[in-house]
């Protein structure tokens, strides 16, 4: 469906890097995380400017079309900047479970709002244990008259406490079903989590005998796809963000001196840095080729997918560990921004499905394959 | 032969190839047109003659000065008919040293053995000269004489393979001991077939004895085999040496066929074995297969960077990364195989190809410069970060430590 040529694409990534570099520097970062909301609206709606926000909603509904390819490459810019903003829950899992919905009158709705940068909304998917499987659901929905109602709770819901909307997934005892919530209803509670990534908003969502607009036409598979968009989009915020830590470690290296020379002459910090630069490229790779594999709707995709999502998790865990390390007591200050992407890596692990499930789901894939 | 081989289309450059083989070549029964079985020597001098042996070579030089793309074509042609000696202007090492570096009388009495059938061993390594190859103490002394006079050989080379069969010896030796250890090295090719010359087997860790040892003691080479300049060895030896990893990587790039079986292998093993569905090995086997997966990922990756800019520095992490593929392989193998690894032997088939994997992997690791020096190349060329102080740099190589 990719209807953005590659010079464009190309184009598109290098204006988001210019409006990051210029929005989202390492003071804005800082400037955001103080904030109650933890992101700045006003980047949001420049984002929304360039048509970010609707990166991968139909062009019917005034979207790019994009396809995961681009919506990698992008995040990859977005990872470097360790950018705090709605996007996954927003632009990547509501665009795609709604854009896959067969209800007219919400896609038109909500999908033209989200371009336009008017709506965010947060998506209820995983229950306390934080397995973002079916299994872990703790909503239930059951119909009365018309009407539905949910009751149960959810949590490490990204963005909720600034969401204009809602979407929660609940069984309803014949499978997962995908409800629109208004957070202001009556038996919605919305509780902030403190989150040890100060780049994040994470709350808990109660719903008792909350109201629910059912989204026709969505169910366990395309739930699955957009938990996939969103992974390959959590992939491509590693790969991005593994090879700017890399980077200003290496920086580092060349430009601080003891006992008469360059650290980065010393053999125990040279061999660190050539394995680490094997774990960024090989990211990288995956995150990469799990976006293209995807796009062309190729037979390997999911395993790609998987793979990706624990290769790029642990090397983002592993190397921004030892980016502190390298950097020695100057790493250990809340002022260097090393932790900044220490905390990142260290929530992304468990966002989506952790590396032992993912590792779990790429060798099931193989067997089958 | 048309006279500007650039103007040739790539149609015409196959068809003429074509014709050539129809009558010269049996692929049937794999020898010249006419002939009952091969006779080595003849045909590739026949191919020789023909410039089908050396296509990039120059006119002058064998060749037919066709560009990478020709010779590709003859390449896949030579190949689907089952020629003997195709492609020698990337096999054989010795002869594209000769053609690269050695001057115009060299190559003149050296390439027409070395292109039919005399080919060439390393004699680079020595037991005191591993990952630091320009510390080689094998003496070369010059002693006047007829014909430009020569040079007397002595000292130990080894991780030498096919050292029986090959005519030739790449030889690096140390030509003047007062200057520093880079300055004064030269590149011989060395007859090896002669008196002083001691070629031993190893004995390796997998039970194997691809490599050999070789004593030399007061062999004797011609003063003009030396390729390139005396004391110029070392630069010699670099050209030499890109060469060998270029086609070590094509090498990797052409085995890829085998990468899905190797993906498979293991799951097959935990297959066989019942613990495809122990949670703690799922786990191991899954990391074990991504590293290689991860690999192939990246030389993916590289290839489409070639393409587009001609370059990539992806291709340096390869062999590095391969260690850890295939150590760690060995390694969840075991694992799967829990008390049976103590076994081995044709009894116990899946035991011996573990054990027999798991001192290859060495193989890797070690040969070919180990994953230090991998490390230090991949940190200084591609990071960019200073080389760790040399204390033998700058004194001369008499005075330099060694152990």
């Amino acid at each position: 469906m990719t209807m953005i040529s590659t010079n464009e694409q190309e184009a598109m990534r290098d204006s988001f890097a210019r409006l990051l570099a210029e929005h989202a520097d390492e003071d804005a970062l800082r400037k955001a995380i103080d904030t109650k909301a933890g992101y700045d609206p006003a980047l949001w709606q420049k984002m929304a400017d360039m048509g970010i926000t609707g990166l991968i909603i139909d062009p019917e509904y005034d979207g790019l079309g994009g396809d995961a390819d681009l919506l990698e490459m992008l995040m990859e810019e977005a990872g470097t900047r360790l950018l705090c903003s709605p996007f996954i829950s927003t632009s990547v899992l509501a665009a795609s479970l709604i854009g896959s919905s067969s209800d007219e009158a919400t896609k038109s709705k909500t999908l033209s709002e989200i371009v336009a940068g008017n709506l965010t909304i947060a998506v209820a998917l995983t229950g306390d244990k934080g397995l973002w499987s079916a299994g872990d659901v703790a909503v239930t929905a059951k119909q009365i008259n018309s009407a539905w109602q949910l009751d149960g709770n959810a949590s490490f819901v990204m963005h909720a406490a600034t969401a204009d909307k809602l979407l929660v997934i609940a069984d309803d005892n014949n499978g997962l079903r995908v409800f629109l919530v208004d957070p202001d209803s009556p038996g919605v509670d919305i509780t902030p989590l403190k989150a040890n990534d100060p780049t994040l908003r994470l709350s808990k969502i109660t719903l008792s005998k909350a109201e629910g607009q059912l989204l026709e036409g969505v169910g366990d598979i395309t739930i699955e796809n957009a938990l996939n968009l969103a992974r390959i989009a959590l992939a491509g915020e590693q790969a991005g963000g593994v090879k700017r830590i890399f980077n200003i470690t290496i920086d580092y290296l060349q430009t601080r001196y003891q006992f008469g020379r360059q650290i980065g002459s010393y053999q125990a910090m040279k061999h660190m840095a050539a394995d680490m630069l094997v774990e960024v490229e090989s990211a990288t790779s995956a995150a990469r080729h799990a976006a293209m594999s995807h796009a062309k709707g190729a037979a390997d995709a999911r395993a790609l997918i998987s793979l990706a999502s624990f290769a790029c998790a642990d090397a983002y865990r592993d190397v921004t560990a030892q980016a502190i390390q390298m950097h020695g007591g100057i790493a250990y200050t809340w002022e260097h921004p090393a932790h900044l992407y220490w905390r990142r890596a260290r929530t992304d692990l468990w966002l989506f499905g952790s590396s032992d499930q993912h590792r779990d789901q790429y060798l099931t894939q193989l067997e089958a394959a | 032969m048309a006279s500007n081989p650039a103007e040739i289309s790539n149609e015409d450059v196959a068809s003429e190839l074509e014709a050539w083989l129809d009558a010269n070549w049996d692929s049937e029964k794999r020898c010249e047109k006419g002939k009952d079985k091969l006779d080595t020597k003849s045909w590739l001098t026949k191919l020789l003659e023909a410039g089908y042996a050396v296509p990039t070579w120059s006119l002058d030089w064998y060749g037919r000065g066709y560009n990478t793309k020709q010779a590709r074509i003859i390449d896949n042609i030579l190949k689907d008919r089952k020629v003997i000696g195709r492609s020698q202007d990337r096999y054989n090492l010795g002869a594209v040293t000769v053609y690269r570096m050695g001057n115009p009388e060299l190559k003149q009495e050296l390439l027409p053995k070395m292109l039919t059938g005399a080919f060439s061993c390393l004699l680079y390594s020595e037991p005191n000269a591993g990952s630091d190859l320009a510390g080689v103490r094998t003496k070369a002394e010059y002693v006047a004489g007829k014909d430009g006079g020569e040079y007397v050989i002595t000292g130990q080379k080894i991780w030498t393979s096919n050292a029986n069969e090959a005519t030739y010896g790449m030889l690096i030796a140390r030509t003047d001991w007062d200057v520093s250890k880079h300055s004064g090295i030269t590149f011989f090719i060395f007859p090896m077939k002669q008196n002083g010359v001691d070629i031993r087997p190893i004995n390796q860790i997998t039970g194997e004895s691809e490599f050999n040892e070789i004593f030399i003691a007061e062999a004797r080479i011609p003063a003009r085999y030396i390729v390139g300049e005396l004391n110029g060895g070392w630069k010699v030896l670099q050209t030499a040496l890109a060469y060998e990893r270029l086609i070590m990587g094509e090498g990797a790039t052409e085995r890829s066929g085998k990468e899905k079986s190797n993906v498979h292998a293991l799951i097959e093993l935990a297959q066989r074995h019942g613990k495809l569905g122990d949670p703690i090995l799922r786990q191991k086997i899954a990391q074990a297969v991504a590293y290689r997966h991860l690999n192939a990922l990246n030389l993916r990756r590289a290839k489409a960077e070639i393409v587009e800019n001609g370059s990539s520095s992806l291709m340096s992490l390869g062999k590095l990364a391969m260690s850890r593929v295939q150590h760690g392989e060995a390694r969840v193998a075991s694992e799967i195989l829990g008390a049976a690894s103590l076994l081995d032997g044709d009894d116990f088939p899946d035991s011996a190809d573990m054990n027999f994997d798991s001192a290859k992997s060495y193989m890797h690791s070690i040969g070919g410069g180990s994953d230090q020096i991998q490390r230090n190349i991949i940190s200084e060329r591609i990071l960019g970060l200073p080389r760790e102080m040399e204390v033998d740099r700058n004194i001369p190589f008499r005075d330099v430590k060694s152990g």
